[in-house]
């Protein structure tokens, strides 16, 4: 009976601390999907290997999106012949790197202030190396779906062009009246700016919504993990598993991989171990998880081939792994 | 957006408000965040509203943007969050209890605990539990505090082989909400007579003096109880 009525009692404390978080992040996404035009940015976006890595995994404070909504603009900007170490570094780093997912850790953290640089500091390194090391393929097509890859132009023709979006069905449709649907690539990349004021707003509206159902849904499945795994295993075990400064990690990166918490909140989530795993495990599930998990290994299949996928993959679990492992160590 | 959406959205902005109002919040989360989740609840409820409104007055509006990818089946989502806010709804949140106290097994260590401000020391009556939990880990000779009046409030915490007339007043500590709560705690030890008198779990206010004593083969700080009060635990349960 405590057992069950402590497991809600974080359970729910945890909801409590994380839904405002996730509506802010769900409506400034919204607002941004429809004002903010990435394509702008790629003019001024630096052409060096490392200088697009860095700028790559910073862009995520002028679009702050989390790893579900990061994927598709990605895939918009590699069809317009964003640099590889860009697309990396952003794909890698703009899920943690933006404003909302850095409150929300200082939050959880306010006794920690480590775990919010260190979180920056990290995927920053991590993002920007594997970012260095992708741009090394001059010629990225061959690690892209062939979808996305014909959508490309050649390296050296680097100019900005008008999007057109008719060979990657994004699934999106305008809902018009009367029941009927109009395909979002038929109307421009950014059909919303045809609707007007009230229609753009009312949009705004409905995206957000209709992302709050969804990550709301997988933020409660991550939390109940959370809650049963405090709840359920034995204090031994987790203090075992949790206090070894190798096994501590590799814990964390496997319950970073498989929960899929948005990346605004899952602070919270690696709060509720706070006393029982090393600060190393903590910032390993801090900076890996919003990289790859299994909601955003489906989404990446969308842009890059399995290989590509699995070298990503490896590649920054590896540098977290060993980062995280040696602060642990030494620290 | 169907009206199950809007109603399994909309039962969660009703959820939150419902916290702030039964004055539950305190219990789970930190009250620097009350503003943002009561916001939340208000803004949530607000275009949930609107959006009912706006389905029902204004079919034409758009009202769909399917996601391309869900990770989650819609209907999934949607079950997820009116079940959960229902249970929450229903269930009262409790604090946590001495036996979690116990389990967590820091309530001996007093590691976590970093001092924010120092109460005056010509009141030593006026610290609370945590003030002389972090003056202790500060400066952890025990004698410097012999004699110093104290007042303290808290749950009652029986560790297993302690002495007969020694009990653990303890509160929970909280920095950001339920999840990251850890036990501060410091032994009593009554003039005469049996500690098991105040079932665990009993809230106190001890009122006596600074002594020290033998915790654990270890020479510790004890509150010698002179006065002892049955309290009703207090609406807000944590300390800070």
């Amino acid at each position: 009976m405590t057992a069950l009525q402590q497991g809600l009692t974080l359970f729910f404390s945890l909801l409590v601390e994380a839904i405002p978080f996730l509506l802010l992040g769900v409506l400034f996404s919204s607002v941004l999907l429809l004002w903010v035009e990435p394509e702008q940015l790629l003019k001024i976006l630096p052409r060096h290997p490392l200088g697009g890595a860095i700028a790559g995994a910073v862009l995520g404070c002028l679009l702050p999106v989390c790893e579900c909504g990061n994927v598709p603009v990605a895939r918009r900007l590699l069809t317009q012949g964003m640099p590889a170490s860009v697309a990396v570094g952003f794909l890698l780093g703009a899920p943690t790197i933006n404003p909302i997912v850095l409150w929300s850790t200082w939050v959880a953290f306010r006794d920690q202030p480590v775990m919010v640089w260190g979180r920056v500091g990290l995927t920053l390194l991590v993002a920007v190396v594997v970012g260095w090391v992708f741009s090394v393929q001059q010629d990225l097509r061959p690690f892209l779906q062939p979808a996305v890859a014909q959508m490309m132009p050649k390296p050296m023709a680097q100019t900005v062009r008008e999007p057109v979006l008719s060979g990657v069905p994004t699934g999106n449709f305008f809902a018009l009246a009367g029941g009927k649907t109009l395909p979002l690539e038929t109307t421009g990349w950014n059909g919303a700016r045809l609707l007007s004021r009230r229609g753009q707003w009312q949009l705004v509206w409905v995206t957000a919504l209709t992302e709050l159902r969804e990550l709301g849904g997988v933020l409660i499945l991550g939390t109940a993990v959370a809650a049963a795994i405090q709840v359920l295993t034995p204090r031994e075990v987790i203090l075992g598993l949790g206090q070894g400064p190798v096994t501590s990690v590799m814990a964390m990166l496997v319950l970073g991989t498989v929960v899929s918490i948005c990346s605004t909140v899952d602070a919270f989530f690696a709060l509720s171990f706070a006393g029982s795993f090393t600060a190393g495990a903590l910032l390993a599930f801090l900076v890996f998880g919003p990289m790859v998990d299994l909601k955003g290994i489906s989404l990446l299949l969308t842009v890059f081939r399995p290989r590509a996928v699995l070298y990503l993959f490896l590649l920054a679990g590896l540098l977290t792994f060993v980062l995280t492992l040696a602060m642990n160590l030494y620290l | 957006m169907n009206g199950l959406d809007l109603l399994a959205l909309g039962a969660w902005g009703v959820l939150l408000l419902k916290y702030w109002l039964t004055g539950q919040l305190a219990v789970l989360i930190h009250p620097n965040y009350f503003p943002l989740t009561i916001g939340a609840g208000g803004l949530l409820v607000g275009l949930v509203a609107w959006q009912g409104w706006v389905r029902w007055r204004e079919p034409g509006q758009p009202q769909v943007w399917p996601e391309s990818h869900p990770l989650l089946p819609r209907a999934w989502g949607r079950f997820l969050l009116l079940s959960t806010a229902v249970v929450g709804l229903i269930v009262t949140p409790r604090p946590f209890n001495s036996q979690i106290a116990l389990e967590s097994g820091e309530l001996l260590q007093m590691t976590r605990t970093l001092p924010q401000q120092f109460r005056p020391a010509n009141r030593p009556e006026e610290r609370s539990l945590v003030d002389w939990v972090r003056l202790l880990n500060v400066y952890p000779e025990p004698d410097a505090y012999q004699g110093q009046k104290a007042r303290v409030t808290g749950f009652v915490v029986h560790p297993p082989d302690s002495p007969a007339n020694r009990f653990f007043i303890a509160r929970f500590v909280v920095t950001c909400c339920a999840a990251d709560a850890y036990p501060v705690g410091m032994p009593v030890d009554l003039p005469s007579g049996d500690a098991k008198q105040y079932p665990a779990d009993t809230w106190l206010e001890i009122r006596g003096k600074m002594g020290t004593g033998q915790v654990k083969g270890q020479r510790r700080l004890v509150l010698q109880a002179e006065q002892v009060t049955p309290i009703q635990p207090p609406a807000n349960p944590y300390l800070y």
